[in-house]
């Protein structure tokens, strides 16, 4: 594998993938549940959106952040053009994402189309749907494609994966492997079960990563470390998040050492889940900054040398995202 | 004074002329936008559908309702200018098609909510277009029973219905026990409600027309021209002497003044084929020749397609 063949489809077009930097790989810049964009509680003042999101991308940048991945999908408030406009003036790449999910966040299109009767749509279907997004760019619904997809995303429903939920996971699979972009799942109840679906279409375990694994009842399950040893990324990406259903910063920071300790440094994705502007639902208001300004030194604090941080931080997301 | 709201503005009832009271300028399934086998440059769009709407207006048709739901595709300000180039009085609609056409934000939201949607649409407007909605579409989600989602949007459309006057128009019309007790239960005269697609293929046989007309509601035969004889007819599609038989009798038992017509014909569809060769002028071009041909007279034709309408969009006192 030649390393100056690997790049990285960004908002901005191919980038060499030694030049990503530190990448956070799952965040959002523009949040919209679907729908919300037609509710009359909601406005979208796109001059706000911009200077909203370009304040949180230059912070990232001041604190040595090069990448965000944008990986909510094609169906979440996704903003090409206005990717574009933010990348051109932060200097930080943004990587958009294809793909979508759970079923709960399809559109009518998807679930019950107008035959008769109304089946939702199979794998194949999504894996077309996802891949031109890759090949041919990503949609401006109805208006024009623009540059491609840098990574495919889906998530399963919390409860426990739905059939078009594995639908999805199939099709977002069978995207990655056709076009060599990376695929990153949310799992639903089971981490491993899901990350098996993917598998189960011959995709390798190292295009894959699996984000969720900070969450209590994965961790008790010992999915983190059932998912390093099936080859996946293990992405810990709730970090800052303060809520029940996630462990605390230390606690994370203890898994990280903990996986380090394992043999798996290589595997460890970190991540916030932030959300840089949410609309119809609240958001996770953290920096882009905070895994760099707040966890790093918690990492430190567990033992972690510069080298283990720069491989969760560079090289980790940049053998995940370049493309096959 | 007898007002409707129109995507331009209020106009006078009077002035509404022969109704298409259930038609589409363009549908699509929430999500199809995604999917660029569906996409038509701008260009296309008008050239689809001015002809259609020209015709329409040339042969005598006054205003067009657009029944298309919120997520479906609905796009006001493409409306005003297809109005303000024709001459075609357009009402658009606040609403949902059915609870399987209304995305997370709208499917997870309670009744109030969805109230507040509604009343914003007609009194203050839809989206940043200043225009009203004049109609509320609600509907059956495909199954053939009412989801708990679609209760919650009959319940918001009645209560909206009540606060601001305007009329709800149905797609199908079937599980209507459960649809009428919703009305009942928040007071809503049944003449306010459009109980629409009862001749449709698929539903007709256990569609309870009659009983509904009985309880005060408005019957709309308004998938007309959906017929088995096309060469690729859809899933929905009737044998044609079938629907106008089904009709005729409905009109002969005495309820002329319970119906409307129209033929839910999409000018250009935005996220699935279409039917060839079927237009809103099947009104002009089919029907009403064959209602003639079946001894309706001029006046009972003005009652479906002129009087009916007016008196069911005309904006009523809010209770």
């Amino acid at each position: 594998m030649s390393v100056e063949s690997n790049t990285v489809n960004t908002v901005l077009g191919p980038v060499a993938a030694e030049d990503l930097g530190v990448v956070s790989v799952h965040e959002a810049l523009l949040s919209v549940v679907p729908g919300a964009e037609y509710a009359y509680d909601v406005t979208l003042d796109r001059a706000e959106i911009f200077e909203t999101l370009a304040a949180g991308l230059k912070d990232f940048r001041a604190h040595g952040g090069g990448t965000i991945v944008d990986s909510t999908g094609m169906f979440h408030g996704r903003d090409v053009r206005l990717y574009e406009a933010l990348s051109r003036t932060t200097g930080v790449h943004i990587v958009a994402s294809t793909g979508q999910g759970p079923e709960e966040m399809l559109g009518g299109y998807f679930l019950t189309p107008q035959t008769d009767p109304p089946t939702p749509w199979p794998a194949e279907k999504f894996a077309d749907l996802f891949t031109r997004e890759v090949t041919e760019g990503m949609v401006v619904p109805r208006v024009e494609r623009r540059g491609a997809a840098g990574l495919v995303a889906t998530a399963a429903t919390r409860e426990g994966m739905t059939a078009t939920d594995e639908s999805l996971f199939r099709g977002a699979a069978r995207t990655a492997l056709s076009t060599g972009v990376a695929l990153s799942v949310r799992y639903g109840s089971d981490a491993l079960h899901d990350l098996d679906v993917v598998l189960d279409e011959k995709l390798p375990a190292d295009r894959v990563v699996v984000g969720g694994l900070d969450r209590k009842d994965a961790v008790a399950a010992g999915a983190p470390l059932g998912i390093a040893r099936r080859g996946a990324y293990v992405a810990l990406d709730h970090v800052g998040t303060r809520d029940d259903a996630h462990l605390t910063d230390d606690e994370r920071a203890a898994l990280v050492a903990e996986l380090v300790r394992a043999g798996f440094g290589d595997r460890i994705l970190l991540s916030s889940n932030a959300t840089g502007v949410a609309k119809g639902h609240p958001g996770n208001d953290l920096p882009y900054s905070y895994v760099l300004t707040t966890f790093v030194p918690l990492l430190k604090a567990r033992g972690l040398g510069d080298e283990d941080t720069r491989r969760i931080l560079v090289e980790n997301p940049r053998a995940l995202l370049s493309a096959r | 004074m007898s007002k409707v709201n129109t995507v331009l503005g209020q106009i006078p009832a009077e002035e509404l002329g022969l109704v298409a009271v259930h038609e589409h300028i363009g549908y699509g399934m929430p999500g199809s936008e995604l999917d660029t086998k569906w996409w038509k440059t701008p260009e296309q769009r008008y050239e689809e559908t001015v002809p259609k709407l020209r015709r329409f207006h040339e042969l005598g048709g006054g205003t067009f309702v657009d029944a298309t739901g919120i997520c479906n595709g609905r796009d006001v300000d493409y409306y005003k200018s297809l109005s303000a180039k024709t001459g075609v009085h357009i009402v658009a609609c606040t609403g949902f098609v059915g609870g399987d056409t209304a995305l997370p934000h709208f499917a997870r939201a309670d009744v109030d909510y969805l109230t507040r949607q509604f009343v914003h649409e007609i009194t203050v407007g839809i989206g940043g277009t200043g225009s009203l909605a004049g109609v509320i579409k609600v509907g059956v989600s495909r199954g053939g029973r009412m989801t708990d989602l679609d209760k919650r949007i009959y319940r918001a459309a009645a209560r909206a219905s009540l606060t601001t006057g305007v009329p709800i128009l149905t797609h199908l019309a079937i599980d209507a026990e459960n649809a009428i007790a919703i009305f009942d239960e928040e007071g809503l005269p049944l003449d306010r409600v459009l109980f629409g697609h009862v001749d449709d293929g698929v539903n007709a046989d256990r569609t309870r027309d009659v009983w509904i007309a009985e309880q005060g509601g408005r019957i709309g035969f308004d998938t007309f021209g959906y017929e088995t004889e096309l060469p690729d007819p859809p899933f929905w599609a009737r044998p044609r002497q079938e629907r106008l038989d089904h009709f005729l009798r409905f009109i002969g038992d005495g309820r002329l003044h319970q119906v409307l017509a129209s033929a839910d014909a999409n000018c250009s569809p935005l996220g699935w084929p279409g039917v060839k060769g079927h237009t809103v002028n099947y009104i002009f071009e089919d029907l009403i020749p064959d209602l003639r041909a079946a001894g309706l007279d001029e006046a009972a034709i003005k009652t479906i397609f002129v009087d009916n309408p007016a008196d069911f969009l005309t904006l009523r006192k809010p209770a």
